[in-house]
């Protein structure tokens, strides 16, 4: 039998619900991989090989372009190789080695795993691996240190990472003995108030991971008490009377004020205390 | 019918069996509940109430509870922590209600004149709360 | 403190105006119901009854004209004999005891303040937000505000009477059973009109005697250490600036006198229990209490302070 020809508006009916029936059925069946508990989470599955390269290929896609605007100082005036390599030993080698030092048992377990930086310092510009150091990279295991170490360190560290490669292990250890006595130094403040930064740093510092915070995305969590409407509250932990000045004394250092506290410090730099403490004032 | 709509409905079909499927296996578990020795929750509200806890405190289920000099009560059954200082365990809360400044100085908490039972049930009824 | 009775024109206090009226009530609720079924058979009788000859000038006269006229005339009777009693006048002259006792009671946004006579000519013992009466006298509140129009009602004892500024009135409360009665603010006065309650306590003569005598009393510096961080506290936070507190350089006018303030039944007018927790909450979330009341919350005090002021308020009994 055949059929009489399908009109022009029919046809497009047609392929529009066939569109949607295709969105759903893709969404139902993303919904039914994350809901069924088949996608495995383990850190001891590989990746599919075409995954990983998808991933770094997006990686270093990413790190072109965000990476673009950094200005590199000139690192010989700027950076001091003795300070980078103090960063290095504090924050850098349990995950990614150095020359002869094999990375802690921290960095060995992790999907994906951190790189040896030998390859990756020799072969990226300055300004990929200070937007890597500074701003980390999600889903990984890679922090940001923008909040805890100062600009200056930050390219200390680059510099060091750029004459890494080319060190023994003689060499790496003989400048340990040097740098023994320099620490990695913290950030020095002097960045004006913004609410982004402020957000920024409760999920730097992890407060997110105890309190509950507007506009502050992160778990369900109830470890510490939520810190919505906060300029309501008459004290602050039940003992200080809620002001901005001893808010910002207590997040820098909640002993001080209630020395069996399970709050810990969590080294906060001064000048972020004050910015969080401002940003929970302003809330409404 | 035509093969067309045969293979839609043949479709849709296959994806509502696969929802409806996973939807049964939705839903937190959650393993730990702490429960108070001898202390009734329905009493416990009714001594909240009587006794004007919500002065200081915001508590869901108890009128006029909306202080904001104490921590919300919100959900007290999921706290990890008792008063920021302990972990948040049954006896710890009963002995916290009834005299707070004997386990933290220099709380703004006072110590209150209740007697045992009230202070098991008050802290039933908190930790009802989810 | 014993549970106040429920607050409640129909759970009239023995021997007060609030029983009277309650009669009164009464009487013509169960009357007009008597006569309201009388009526409704007599019609339904006629429905449904075989006609047959009634003498109708009979039934016009004596059931429109003198049923009406007899009943009435014993009601009124007995409602103007009652409202006699109610009045003031009635008071000082009905008992063969001394005058009523007389008690100031000023409205204001959002608590009441009240005053005895002290026993010292001359003398005045100032409270707040509780009244105290002993039992089987009659008892005159003089009624007035300072600020806008309030009323006095404690509806187990008596009606409403409105706190005029300007003006004095008067209302008669008697009890003659012991018992505590809530009562509230009956006239809309603001944003916290619905939070301005206070009660009455009705005492024998003998603990209302002695009650008096400690109100009299002023409050001293205390010897306990926490006490004196507490009273130390109340001057720092410049409590004394709205409050007074006889006995101490505190002698603010614009709050309530707290030199008893620990022995009242209640906090914020009527509306909290009266412990240290309470005590506490009121101090340091007063604004969350009684949003726009005139008692700014208090967010200087360190958490010991806080506790050693609400306890030592909370010694003045």
């Amino acid at each position: 039998m055949r059929h009489a020809p399908i009109p022009h508006r029919r046809k497009v009916l047609l392929l529009g619900l066939g569109a949607v029936a295709l969105v759903l059925l893709g969404a139902g069946a993303g919904a039914a991989l994350l809901l069924s508990g088949a996608y495995s989470t383990a850190a001891t599955k590989q990746h599919f090989a075409i995954t990983y390269r998808v991933l770094e290929t997006g990686l270093r896609y990413s790190l072109e372009s965000n990476a673009e605007e950094i200005e590199v100082p000139d690192l010989s005036r700027v950076a001091k190789i003795e300070v980078g390599h103090a960063c290095y030993r504090r924050y850098c080698v349990q995950c990614h080695g150095a020359p002869g030092v094999a990375r802690d048992p921290i960095g060995r377990g992790q999907l994906p795993s951190p790189s040896r930086l030998e390859q990756s310092a020799r072969e990226w510009p300055p300004s990929h691996l200070f937007y890597v150091t500074q701003k980390g990279v999600r889903m990984t295991g890679m922090p940001a240190w923008e909040y805890r170490i100062s600009q200056e360190g930050l390219w200390s560290t680059v510099a060091f990472l750029k004459r890494m490669p080319f060190m023994t292990q003689a060499e790496y250890a003989a400048m340990g003995a040097r740098s023994d006595d320099i620490a990695c130094p913290a950030p020095s403040g002097g960045h004006p108030y913004s609410v982004e930064r402020a957000r920024t740093m409760f999920q730097q510092y992890s407060c997110h991971n105890c309190h509950r915070i507007d506009g502050v995305v992160g778990p369900e969590t109830y470890i510490g008490p939520a810190l919505h409407e906060w300029p309501a509250r008459a004290y602050i932990a039940g003992v200080v009377p809620n002001t901005r000045a001893n808010l910002a004394r207590w997040i820098a250092d909640p002993q001080v004020f209630s020395p069996t506290t399970l709050m810990p410090d969590m080294d906060v730099v001064d000048e972020h205390a004050q910015h969080m403490a401002r940003y929970l004032f302003e809330q409404q | 019918m035509n093969a067309l709509s045969v293979a839609r409905l043949r479709t849709m079909s296959i994806a509502l069996s696969a929802w409806s499927a996973l939807l049964g296996a939705c839903g937190e578990q959650r393993d730990y509940r702490p429960q108070v020795r001898g202390g009734d929750a329905q009493r416990g509200q009714i001594a909240l109430l009587r006794h004007d806890c919500g002065v200081c405190h915001a508590i869901p289920g108890i009128i006029g509870a909306h202080g904001r000099v104490g921590p919300s009560l919100a959900s007290y059954g999921r706290f990890p922590h008792l008063a920021g200082k302990f972990p948040n365990d049954p006896e710890l809360l009963v002995r916290w209600l009834t005299d707070a400044p004997s386990m933290a100085v220099a709380t703004a908490m006072p110590a209150l004149d209740l007697d045992e039972q009230e202070a098991r049930d008050m802290a039933a009824y908190l930790y009802s709360l989810e | 403190m014993a549970a106040a009775t429920m607050q409640s024109a129909l759970a009239g206090a023995p021997g007060s105006a609030a029983e009277a009226i309650g009669r009164l009530g009464d009487l013509l609720y169960v009357g007009a119901g008597a006569i309201f079924l009388f009526v409704m058979a007599l019609a339904i009788y006629s429905v449904f009854a075989k006609p047959r000859a009634v003498n109708v000038r009979r039934w016009i006269v004596g059931g429109g004209l003198v049923f009406p006229i007899v009943v009435l005339t014993a009601l009124l009777v007995y409602s103007l004999r009652t409202g006699d009693a109610l009045s003031h006048s009635a008071a000082a002259s009905g008992s063969s005891e001394s005058e009523p006792l007389r008690i100031r009671v000023v409205g204001k946004q959002w608590w009441w303040e009240v005053r005895y006579v002290g026993h010292a000519q001359g003398t005045e013992i100032v409270l707040a937000n509780e009244v105290r009466l002993p039992v089987g006298r009659p008892v005159e509140l003089l009624l007035t505000s300072t600020d806008v129009i309030h009323s006095f009602w404690v509806p187990a004892l008596a009606g409403k009477v409105d706190m005029i500024p300007g003006r004095t009135t008067r209302v008669a409360l008697r009890a003659d059973e012991t018992g505590i009665f809530r009562g509230q603010c009956a006239e809309y006065c603001g944003g916290q009109h619905a939070l301005m309650a206070l009660y009455v306590v009705a005492q024998s003569q003998s603990d209302f005697e002695s009650w008096l005598a400690r109100q009299a009393r002023p409050a001293q510096r205390p010897d306990d250490s926490f006490l004196k961080l507490g009273y130390d506290a109340f001057f720092k936070g410049n409590c004394q600036a709205c409050h007074a507190i006889r006995g101490t350089p505190a002698a603010g006018t614009l709050g309530p006198d707290l030199t008893h303030v620990g022995g009242r039944h209640s906090l914020a007018a009527g509306v909290l229990d009266n412990h240290i927790g309470t005590m506490a909450g009121w101090i340091a979330g007063t604004q969350d209490v009684k949003p726009g009341s005139k008692m700014p919350s208090t967010r200087t005090f360190t958490g010991i302070e806080l506790r050693a002021i609400s306890a030592w308020l909370g010694s003045l009994q």
